[in-house]
């Protein structure tokens, strides 16, 4: 049988065992169920004070100086906007700005003839508040702003919805609909624009740079997840084999190197299935994010997009050889985590330099990083997504030829280590005698 | 050409010397058998033999070549200290035993079914395997070995812990391979299992090899020269007889005189006019061989 088959049929058993057990499942359909929960118990008080929002809020005006001439109860930016204002934006082609205004009604104003009434009115709940417009507002623009006693810190207590009232029937008649357009809604849109260290004007801005640091945060997320959780399963087995003496029955038909290729394979195999489908659900339930990162010019990095799943394939055969190699020293599960947890921390270096680097991405210090195996995916993914045309072909491609001979190696050093790990039982071989069994 | 032939095998654990310069070779078609008391080297000379660990010195030939990673898929191994995976099911785990030995999954389940019920235990091919007794587990590892139809088979200790009835069907097994031309090499502490099953055995002790050859051979070259009488009345006062010892119902055991034959001593008897019913050349037990070897070069395992 070829090495390759070997390899193929320990790689087969360990994804088809592992993709079957428990903890597994738990993980990959729990997780995002977990989230869901999650979100909801977060999102819970915030739809109910949005559904309580939503509902029409009663304000009092007293006018004794006909400011607003309110003749019965108004709504800001409702079908009781002034009729000549209306008018005038519509002759203006200013449709968009009258549909917004009116989108935002909830906010109603009820007139009364004195402060007393709407002060009773308040005492008996039937209005959130009042206002009354002293008879010089026009000289001084001063409100008097009545509440209940009661302060409630979110609220503005309708002081928004009353100053576009205020501006409806102030701008009503005295200027034209365009102006008055502009008045009420001064800023309709924004395009945002960036522009490049080297003084070129791009499109996106603001979301582009969001999507240009969260794609490489991302892959050091979920490259770090993976390699934990799969790390967790690869030592499990590792010790279980070693606890149910299955390891003589493994080595006396495959090589080591073939065992920890074939486990590092089916076990990788089984968490990039578990990445792919959280990735796959998040695409699903983000579905609506899509149109509007369209619509926003969002530039999207290809060159790091289109070098992740080799740079994810080829550190993760990094650190998870390494993590075997020395976790099969351990005689049981718990041993076996503390002797990898140094890889696991390793691995997460990259994510903890996070800030520096993307201060400077191409600074000395990323540059250097580029060509050390334990952080060059990381960096090259972080280089090629802030900015790819700064990160030389060269660079990228020499760092991912050194990464894989580092891979290589780790397996080969990963595989002595399994070894003689697997195959001691008794107490831990001291670090001479495990150099002179490497050399066998 | 011998299928297996062990070469200089020296290695050591530390500064202990586990094989000694250690070779032999075992012919295709035989049960050939490793004896040794424990710590002899034995089961080191057998995870050489399957490249689990490196000798030092020396060399494995197997199929008249330096054994190469593809002869180990003509090899099975049944290891001394059992394992399955406790929390898969028989066929699984025999499935993925199978497909080691390069038989594609599908073959490897049929062939799988197939030999549980040539253990009698089909019932457990979808039983996990901590629902298995000791017996009934130690039976599936040896299926899971044999199920490959290995040219070479190579059994620690294959009956240890098994009932008389089991332990028959082993055997049976075993002896089925033999008429098939299949090679067994099985280490036993059980002498009466070497002089019943094998043909030709080694006794390894403190790493080294102090005995070898078939296993009549042996017995011979070990034995003292002695044979059994039964005769009717006394025995003739002859000079050949003079050390016979009685024993009961008119049986008696004679020692011959080194390098006297047996055959002339029945002739004096008969000369003598002795009535003889029956006479019989007497071979040591292994079990006398093993203790005699082992007794003489010192018992005290080196591993």
């Amino acid at each position: 049988m070829s090495r390759w088959r070997r390899t193929k049929t320990v790689a087969t058993f360990e994804f088809l065992t592992t993709v079957k057990r428990r903890g597994y499942l738990i993980a990959t359909f729990g997780m995002p169920i977990f989230i869901g929960l999650y979100a909801a118990v977060l999102g819970l008080p915030a739809y109910f004070m949005a559904k309580q929002a939503s509902k029409p809020s009663i304000y009092g005006v007293v006018d004794p100086g006909g400011v607003l001439r309110l003749k019965e109860e108004a709504a800001a930016g409702s079908d009781q906007i002034p009729e000549e204002l209306r008018r005038a934006l519509e002759t203006s082609g200013q449709q968009d700005t009258v549909a917004r205004i009116l989108g935002n009604t909830r906010s109603r104003f009820r007139p009364y003839a004195s402060e007393s009434e709407a002060r009773s009115a308040l005492v008996a709940q039937t209005i959130k508040g009042y206002f009354v417009l002293p008879p010089d507002y026009l000289q001084k623009g001063g409100v008097e702003a009545y509440g209940p006693d009661a302060g409630r810190l979110s609220n503005d207590g309708g002081r928004g919805a009353f100053e576009n009232l205020l501006r409806q029937h102030l701008l009503a008649g005295r200027v034209d609909g365009t102006i008055a357009a502009r008045i009420l809604d001064p800023v309709s849109g924004t395009h945002r624009l960036a522009v490049t260290p080297k003084g070129e004007v791009v499109d996106g801005g603001g979301a582009s740079t969001a999507v240009h640091i969260i794609l490489p945060v991302a892959f050091m997320i979920l490259f770090l997840l993976s390699v934990l959780m799969t790390s967790g399963f690869l030592l499990q087995g590792t010790a279980t084999e070693k606890e149910n003496k299955v390891v003589d029955v493994l080595l006396a038909s495959a090589n080591p190197d073939e065992v920890l290729s074939g486990k590092l394979l089916g076990l990788g195999a089984a968490g990039l299935l578990q990445v792919i489908l959280w990735l796959s659900l998040l695409m699903v339930g983000g579905i609506g994010i899509l149109p509007l990162l369209l619509s926003a010019h969002v530039e999207v990095p290809w060159t790091a997009a289109l070098l992740a799943l080799p740079l994810f394939i080829a550190s993760f055969l990094f650190f998870g050889s390494l993590m075997m190699g020395s976790g099969s020293f351990g005689s049981n599960m718990r041993e076996a985590q503390q002797l990898a947890m140094v890889w696991s921390l390793t691995a997460a270096l990259p994510l903890m330099m996070t800030g520096p680097l993307i201060q400077d991405p191409h600074g000395v210090v990323a540059r250097v990083l580029t060509w050390v195996p334990i952080t060059s995916a990381a960096v090259v993914m972080l280089r090629a997504s802030m900015d790819a045309a700064a990160l030389a072909w060269w660079e990228a491609a020499g760092a991912f030829a050194v990464l894989v001979a580092s891979t290589w190696l780790a397996i080969r050093i990963g595989a002595r280590l399994f070894r003689i790990g697997l195959l001691n039982s008794g107490a831990r071989p001291s670090f001479k005698e495990i150099i002179r069994q490497a050399r066998l | 050409m011998p299928i297996v032939a062990f070469e200089r095998l020296t290695k050591s654990y530390g500064q202990t010397p586990a094989l000694q310069g250690v070779s032999f070779d075992v012919e295709q078609g035989e049960i050939f058998g490793l004896l040794g008391p424990n710590g002899a080297g034995k089961s080191t000379l057998m995870r050489i033999l399957m490249d689990i660990i490196r000798p030092d010195e020396g060399r494995v030939l197997t199929f008249g070549h330096p054994r190469t990673r593809d002869d180990l898929d003509r090899l099975g191994y049944l290891p001394e200290e059992r394992g399955l995976y406790t929390k898969l099911t028989v066929i699984d785990v025999m499935t993925y035993f199978g497909a080691l030995k390069g038989l594609t999954r599908a073959d490897a389940r049929r062939r799988a079914v197939e030999w549980l019920e040539k253990i009698d235990l089909p019932q457990v091919v979808s039983w996990r395997i901590d629902r298995l007794s000791k017996g009934m587990s130690q039976k599936v590892q040896i299926a899971a070995t044999l199920m490959s139809e290995p040219e070479v088979c190579i059994m620690d200790e294959p009956t240890t812990g098994l009932d008389p009835v089991n332990v028959r069907l082993v055997y049976d097994l075993l002896i089925e391979r033999r008429k098939a031309g299949r090679t067994t090499m099985l280490s036993t502490h059980q002498m009466s299992q070497a002089e019943v099953l094998c043909d030709r055995v080694a006794l390894i002790h403190r790493g080294r090899l102090m005995v070898y050859g078939g296993v009549d051979d042996v017995r011979r070259r070990h034995s003292r020269p002695e044979v059994r009488v039964r005769v009717r009345g006394a025995l003739p006062a002859i000079p050949e007889t003079a050390n016979a010892v009685q024993g009961a119902g008119g049986e008696w055991r004679i020692p011959t005189e080194a390098g006297g034959e047996p055959a002339d001593l029945l002739r004096s008897l008969i000369a003598a006019g002795t009535d003889v019913h029956s006479f019989e050349p007497l071979l040591a037990p292994m079990e006398d061989v093993f203790l005699r070897v082992v007794t003489e070069a010192g018992y005290e395992p080196l591993a």
